[in-house]
């Protein structure tokens, strides 16, 4: 893990340019937004999830996030079917300002293109170079 | 078709709105336009930028281009709206390169601030005058220091007034304030209050000349000095801070109606007469809550509030503002100094009969190391025997005591409810009897001896 400014940015995952991180664990995919984005958010009181047995698709919003200011749809970075919703991020959405990548990860999807669809996305060092390039733009 | 919400302007009350519009409306298209290089940053923290207390002006933007991006915000900076249409429902716009534009909205909401008013006065238009509002002209004052400015004259002790001076003096500029009316603060606080301010600044060595009017800006391409009141007083850069006035003229040619405080008339959804149309901040009006008369507030409290409620209206949520106390505080060195309400002075010009009570203590326990001391005054009318006002000195513990007495101004509090209101202590933050609970027992006193 690195930190960028103040930002956090674990190695072992993809970057989309929408805030998304996600991690392949094996045939499927985990999702979440990252410790920039909540930053930016500051305090999240609400987050909308879809249900398990529906689809997303790449760059497509599928839920939001709402701070007492700001609000941001949730775009998923990659296609497929949800496998599991994380209810705990619905019911105590402030995890998602605590834990980022950890105990507030979003959806877990069976992806349906993942190898085209991650070639779109950021690996590791890019991510890190992205967020100093956010921060140098101020 | 998304709704389309153009916002004239980028900054406390701008943003604000434009994110209360997309919290309201998820789909709607949200413009803002601001002629300047920088958006959505503090303007009043330029004071205690030139003081040395932040490293650098662009530390003040508050809101990185990131945020305009998570909340799809479409941002243009440099691009200077040039005219209203709100028959057609466009706003034109030119950009730094010239380019003109067309833009559709549905609503508008117009947040285009005040301007600095520098009254005509000979020799205004030489070099080394300057006024504060942006970061670009915090950034000249800045750079006048650099090319070596020894002496300052800061003109009008009002509140920016005196926080510039402040940090002239903190940059190591000699500097001397001249004001006007006999006192600092007018708007803000009694003579009596003022005084003390004026004597603790006097100590840091700063230079205030009350009752001067300023008759000409001397000097040849470059300002040498001010003459006022017949005195000639020599400075190597002026500040002139004679007040704001809102920025109303791009309203005003569009038809949009102007209030009686020169500033745009709004209703309690901060809907200006023009249907659709909404104002915010400092160009708009606001409803004082003792005097129910309209108010020009001029306060980044203020602009944000509004700014959120325009813009939860113009997306088609419902809020309403509730009107202004005008509570403002402010630091000077090390000395804290808070207002809400009327003050005595201001109480009796719109017709009340107030009761003052001052007092002084200390803001810890007066064993506990670091105790510093604190004045309080309250105004209380005198019929209701309700608390109207507050006026705060001290070196800490200020700011939250002038919010507790504003919420209890817009709860109605008397005088007797503040005398009874159950408090906190502990050594290190406070006395044991509170004294916001002594000063209106002295009132109480007042009213019935």
């Amino acid at each position: 893990m690195v930190k960028v400014d103040d930002y956090e940015i674990p190695e072992g995952l993809h970057y989309s340019k929408d805030w998304f991180w996600i991690k392949v664990e094996g045939e499927k995919v985990r999702m979440g937004i990252t410790d920039y984005a909540q930053k930016q958010l500051r305090e999240i009181v609400f987050v909308e999830l879809p249900a398990a047995g529906d689809t997303v698709s790449a760059n497509t919003p599928f839920g939001s996030v709402e701070s007492v200011k700001a609000v941001s749809d949730l775009i998923s970075p990659l296609s497929g079917t949800i496998d599991q919703v994380n209810q705990e991020v619905t019911s105590k959405p402030e995890i998602l300002n605590e834990d980022p990548f950890g105990k507030a990860w979003l959806l877990i999807i069976t992806p349906s293109n993942l190898n085209a669809e991650l070639g779109a996305l950021m690996d590791f060092s890019k991510s890190v170079d992205w967020h100093k390039s956010l921060i140098a733009k101020g | 078709m998304p709704r389309r919400i153009v916002v004239v302007g980028a900054h406390a009350a701008a943003v604000d709105a434009a994110s209360a519009a997309r919290k309201a409306d998820r789909k709607a298209e949200i413009t803002l336009l601001t002629a300047e290089k920088y958006a959505g940053y503090s303007r009043c923290g330029i004071p205690f930028v030139i003081g040395g207390h932040i490293r650098k002006f662009t530390d003040l933007i508050v809101y990185p281009s990131t945020y305009y991006q998570i909340m799809k915000l479409n941002l243009r900076r440099e691009t200077k709206v040039t005219n209203i249409d709100t028959k057609a429902n466009v706003v034109e716009t030119i950009d730094n390169a010239g380019k003109t534009e067309t833009l559709e909205y549905d609503n508008l909401i117009i947040t285009t601030g005040a301007n600095p008013f520098v009254p005509p006065i000979k020799g205004r238009e030489l070099q080394g005058i300057f006024t504060i509002r942006t970061i670009d002209d915090g950034e000249k004052v800045l750079q006048a220091i650099h090319q070596g400015a020894k002496t300052a004259v800061v003109i009008g002790a009002g509140l920016i007034g005196l926080e510039v001076a402040v940090g002239l003096a903190e940059a190591g500029i000699k500097t001397t304030i001249v004001e006007m009316l006999p006192q600092i603060i007018p708007t803000m606080l009694d003579t009596d209050m003022a005084r003390d301010v004026q004597e603790m600044l006097e100590t840091k060595g700063m230079n205030i000349l009350l009752e001067k009017r300023v008759e000409e800006f001397i000097g040849t391409d470059h300002v040498e000095g001010i003459i006022a009141s017949g005195e000639k007083i020599k400075a190597d850069l002026v500040v002139a801070a004679f007040g704001v006035r809102p920025n109303t003229e791009l309203a005003e040619k569009a038809g949009i109606a102007i209030g009686e405080t020169r500033a745009i008339r709004v209703n309690a959804r901060m809907e200006t007469n023009i249907r659709g149309v909404y104002a915010a901040g400092d160009c708009a009006e606001a409803i004082h809550m003792i005097t129910q008369r309209p108010a020009p507030p001029q306060l980044g409290t203020v602009a944000v509030k509004q700014g959120k409620v325009a813009g939860t209206n113009a997306a088609g949520g419902y809020a309403i503002f509730p009107g202004i106390l005008g509570s403002a505080v402010t630091k000077f060195f090390d000395t804290v100094v808070g207002v809400t309400g009327l003050n005595e002075y201001f109480a009796q010009r719109v017709g009340l009969d107030p009761i003052t009570a001052t007092i002084r203590g200390l803001t810890r326990a007066q064993y506990y190391p670091g105790a510093q001391p604190i004045k309080v005054k309250i105004v209380v009318e005198r019929e209701l025997e309700r608390v109207i006002g507050a006026q705060i000195i001290g070196a800490e513990e200020v700011t939250q005591r002038i919010n507790a007495v504003s919420m209890g101004i817009q709860k109605q509090m008397t005088v007797h409810d503040l005398a009874k209101s159950d408090t906190c202590y502990a050594p290190p933050l406070c006395e044991t009897w509170e004294l916001l609970s002594l000063v209106a027992e002295a009132a109480i006193i007042k009213l019935t001896r």
